[in-house]
């Protein structure tokens, strides 16, 4: 082992000290030596060790006492207990007490040296878990599940491949592998290795010398792999990743006990990456309710500076008009005065459309021209679509009926769909929305409205999920899960109809039924 | 008669629509608050009023309904730069015969003001 444990003896018997610390240090282990119970409490407070070994009957301060003082001061030290005579009574309280288990004297140092490497393995395992548990950025889980594996097991290679959103496996973190061929080669490997995580598809699967095994016959790089182990990765049952750990043709064969190893820290990894999916969804309804807080006081001021803005803009309106009544056309001076006119036109619509957006408590429907919903949505976010060089198309239909609907909501609506387009074409594309009346199936007449994008769409393992509440793709902190989920319920409540699909030329298709 | 009371507190507003009004043969009397409103209401009769609603001193509403008591042929319209508070003049019945949400331009006031004062009296005066 690469990492020298540091052990603690305690016995009053010199003889026993002196056998303990012979057999154990020939092995690299660093002993230190103590003659009871308070002696090794005034160590064990000084210095870190990884384990103790004590007697239970010793003068002053017994071991059964000295143990609850030592898990006191260091709860994560590993503590085998040593027996004389033997008594099951004392056995059983030392492990109570959080003993790692008990030795009956006289024993073999084969018998010792087993016990401690267990305790020692499960001295390293604890400090694993601890690791990975308490890492508070899940981006931080993966390169620590990673060096764990590699020390756990010593792997010369290990990486994580998680599954994207077109389901095919990826690289999260590896280490051991430093070109994009071997990364390649391994992925090739992860790839034909399904059928092996045996009949419930959660085994560890084994490989030796993969590059003899007809299975993966053909793929390049792999000859270099001795013995691999694949973790499978599984959330809600499906798996989503394999997590690989191998050694090269140099080291020894993984064994059954490196298997067993394997098969723990691969129920806590899962566990970990589960805990850190809980962690980000709760990351995310926070970020939710600090939204909510922010619409709110957005509507609060929105409605406040519209009055302040409105009078002085009026003047300006009326002002500029009178002094353009008796400017010549032809001046340069009818041209600014002009341009003023407009921007104040400018002002009043992006007033207008950012009052409606934020008074949305209340559902009050009335006749609703759905092209013109549309347009102040536009005006609301042209300038984000422009900044992302994305571009509208408008196929509006004329003499459309008009709907029955709430027109902030249904501006609310609009303007979810057309942000998560333009959040899924971050290098420009294009957005084409288009009305249509039509019906619905249950017969009666609505407006059709629908918003495609030229993004890569929608995944189809995912499209009965986008509407869930909280369910997102989006980075962390960028979306909440929410904005379909509402869109939803907005539509629902209108008696319509929401619905997606993947366009003919790939990119999302968000379709809305608005009965008349 | 020709002739209209306007009332709002922004001097801007107040200006612009005077001239605008004035350049087509109204006769224009300012006031820039409630109280005031109240004494030119008074001491004159109007064609109609434009009134705003929220000023410091009074609520546009106050002077609304005391003028509509006291000068049942007074015309109307209420200009302001909420629609909110729009709302609460229909509580009260209060009859406005036209409003304008600020800002708005200088036609859309003489349109609006020769539209409330009727083709008749429009033709007589002209």
């Amino acid at each position: 082992m690469t990492h020298k444990a540091n052990i603690i003896v305690v016995d009053d018997e010199e003889s026993i000290l002196e056998l303990i610390q012979a057999a154990l240090s020939r092995l690299g282990y660093r002993i230190t030596c103590a003659h009871d119970g308070r002696d090794a409490v005034k160590k064990i407070s000084a210095e870190k060790f990884d384990l103790a070994i004590m007697d239970i009957m010793m003068p002053g301060m017994d071991g059964i006492t000295a143990l609850g003082e030592i898990k006191k001061i260091d709860p994560e030290i590993e503590v085998i207990m040593a027996t004389g005579h033997g008594s099951m009574g004392t056995a059983v309280q030392s492990m109570r007490k959080g003993a790692f288990d008990y030795l009956h004297k006289p024993f073999q140092p084969s018998q010792l040296v087993s016990m401690v490497e267990r305790a020692l393995e499960k001295r390293k395992f604890n400090d694993i878990t601890k690791a990975i548990f308490s890492t508070i950025k899940p981006d931080e889980l993966p390169r620590i599940i990673i060096d764990s594996a590699m020390r756990i097991l010593k792997a010369d290679e290990a990486f994580l491949a998680l599954a994207g959103r077109d389901g095919r496996l990826g690289i999260e973190v590896s280490d051991g592998l430093d070109s994009p061929g071997q990364k390649a080669s391994r992925l090739e490997l992860c790839a034909r290795v399904t059928g092996r995580f045996g009949d419930d598809g959660k085994s560890v699967a084994l490989l030796e010398n993969p590059a003899g095994d007809k299975d993966f016959s053909g793929v390049k790089g792999i000859e270099e792999i001795k013995s691999a182990l694949l973790l499978p990765l599984l959330e809600d049952e499906r798996r989503t990743g394999i997590l690989a750990i191998n050694r090269r043709q140099k080291e020894e064969y993984f064994n059954e006990n490196d298997i067993q190893r394997a098969k723990i820290f691969g129920s806590l990894v899962n566990l970990a990456l589960r805990n850190a999916n809980l962690y980000r969804q709760l990351q995310e309804t926070q970020s939710q309710l600090i939204q909510a807080e922010k619409m709110s006081a957005l509507g609060q001021l929105a409605g406040g500076l519209a009055h302040e803005i409105n009078n002085p803009l009026s003047g300006i309106l009326g002002l500029t008009q009178l002094v353009l009544e008796n400017t010549d056309p032809a001046g340069q001076n009818f041209t600014d005065l002009k341009d003023i006119e407009r921007a104040v036109f400018r002002c009043k619509k992006i007033i207008t459309s950012l009052l409606s957006f934020a008074r949305q408590e209340k559902f009050r429907t009335e006749p609703v021209n759905v092209n013109e919903a549309l347009e102040e949505t536009l005006t609301l976010c042209a300038r984000q679509m422009e900044l992302k060089l994305v571009k509208i198309n408008r196929d509006f239909g004329g003499e459309l009926p008009m709907v029955k609907a709430d027109f902030q909501q249904l501006m609310q609506v609009f303007l979810n769909l057309l942000t998560n387009a333009r959040d899924s074409m971050p290098e420009s594309g294009s957005i084409t929305i288009t009305t249509r009346a039509a019906h619905m199936r249950n017969g009666r007449d609505c407006v059709n409205v629908s918003i495609a994008d030229t993004g890569p769409g929608i995944p189809p393992e995912i499209r009965n999920r986008i509407f869930d509440p909280f369910f997102t793709t989006k980075p962390v902190g960028k979306g909440t899960g929410l904005g379909l989920s509402v869109c939803l319920g907005i539509i629902n409540r209108h008696g319509g109809a929401i619905t997606a699909q993947s366009g003919p030329g790939g990119g999302s298709v968000f379709t809305l039924e608005l009965p008349v | 008669m020709k002739k209209v009371l306007v009332v709002d507190d922004e001097d801007m507003v107040r200006n612009y629509v005077r001239r605008a009004l004035a350049s087509r043969g109204w006769e224009v009397v300012e006031a820039v608050n409630g109280a005031d409103a109240l004494e030119a209401l008074r001491t004159g009769d109007f064609a109609a009023m434009i009134c705003d609603l929220k000023m410091p001193d009074t609520r546009g509403e106050e002077v609304i309904k005391e003028a509509a008591a006291s000068k049942p042929g007074m015309k109307i319209i209420v200009i302001t730069g909420s629609v909110s508070d729009v709302s609460s003049l229909i509580e009260p019945g209060i009859a406005a015969a036209g409003f304008l949400l600020k800002p708005f331009g200088i036609d859309e006031i003489r349109d609006l003001a020769e539209k409330v004062i009727g083709e008749g009296e429009m033709s007589g005066e002209r």
